[in-house]
């Protein structure tokens, strides 16, 4: 990965941070230089992902992390977890919504990484 | 329920109303439910959702609302979603629930 600034923030898998995960996405969206349509769709893309990482924890999982890669050309999203090794976060999402919401707010999503120190990442082109 | 959101309801003979403020998301999402299946439940009327103040809802919310939308479509009745934000009626589109629910 070419030079760039990374930004993390580390959450309880608790429903209730999930509010903080979107401040944190807006901010960095915004410090990276995406106009405000453009924050906003990736703060609800950040979102579905820490709603659906805290849908299918186990107990015991403590926490997950998002990483923020602001690159010369793209913002890239990396989260991590201590949740009991899944590879498809959405598989068996009922309804698809989140997927589709997802997949149309962003340039690129890894939904089922492979040896990977990361569960899903997905990346915003500027 | 949570600072987040705010649910308020009104019958009339013709509708019933809900008001939905603030933000619907995975944290706030099971109170929303509750309450809004609980007005759904009551109501042998159509249901007005108004959303004007309605900052943010994720997938959860939308499910949430495809769920009532069932409930009030098996008693004849039908959900009119209005005064949506921009921001919202962009997740409508998007998830093609634009087609499902009246938007005004």
């Amino acid at each position: 990965m070419e030079s760039h600034d990374r930004i993390a923030i580390t959450l309880p898998c608790k429903a209730e941070y999930v509010s903080v995960a979107r401040l944190a996405a807006s901010g960095v969206a915004n410090r990276a230089g995406f106009d405000i349509d453009t924050v906003e769709d990736i703060k609800v893309a950040v979102s579905e992902v820490c709603s659906r990482i805290i849908g299918v924890a186990e107990n015991g999982s403590k926490q997950y992390e998002i990483e923020f890669n602001i690159c010369a050309n793209k913002l890239i999203v990396n989260f991590t977890s201590d949740i009991k090794k899944i590879d498809c976060i959405f598989q068996n999402d009922d309804d698809g919504l989140g997927m589709s919401i997802i997949n149309a707010f962003m340039d690129d999503v890894e939904y089922c990484p492979e040896n990977k120190s990361y569960m899903l990442s997905m990346t915003k082109k500027f | 329920m949570s600072s987040e959101l705010v649910f308020r309801e009104e019958f009339s003979e013709n509708a019933a109303k809900v008001i939905v403020s603030g933000e619907i998301d995975i944290y706030t999402a099971q109170l929303f439910k509750e309450k809004l299946y609980n007005t759904v439940d009551r109501s042998d009327t159509d249901l007005v959702i108004d959303c004007r103040n309605l900052n943010y809802i994720d997938s959860t919310g939308l499910g949430i609302f495809v769920g009532a939308l069932k409930k009030t479509r098996q008693k004849g009745r039908n959900i009119f979603i209005e005064n949506i934000r921009d921001n919202i009626r962009k997740l409508f589109v998007i998830t093609g629930l634009d087609k499902l629910f009246t938007l005004r």
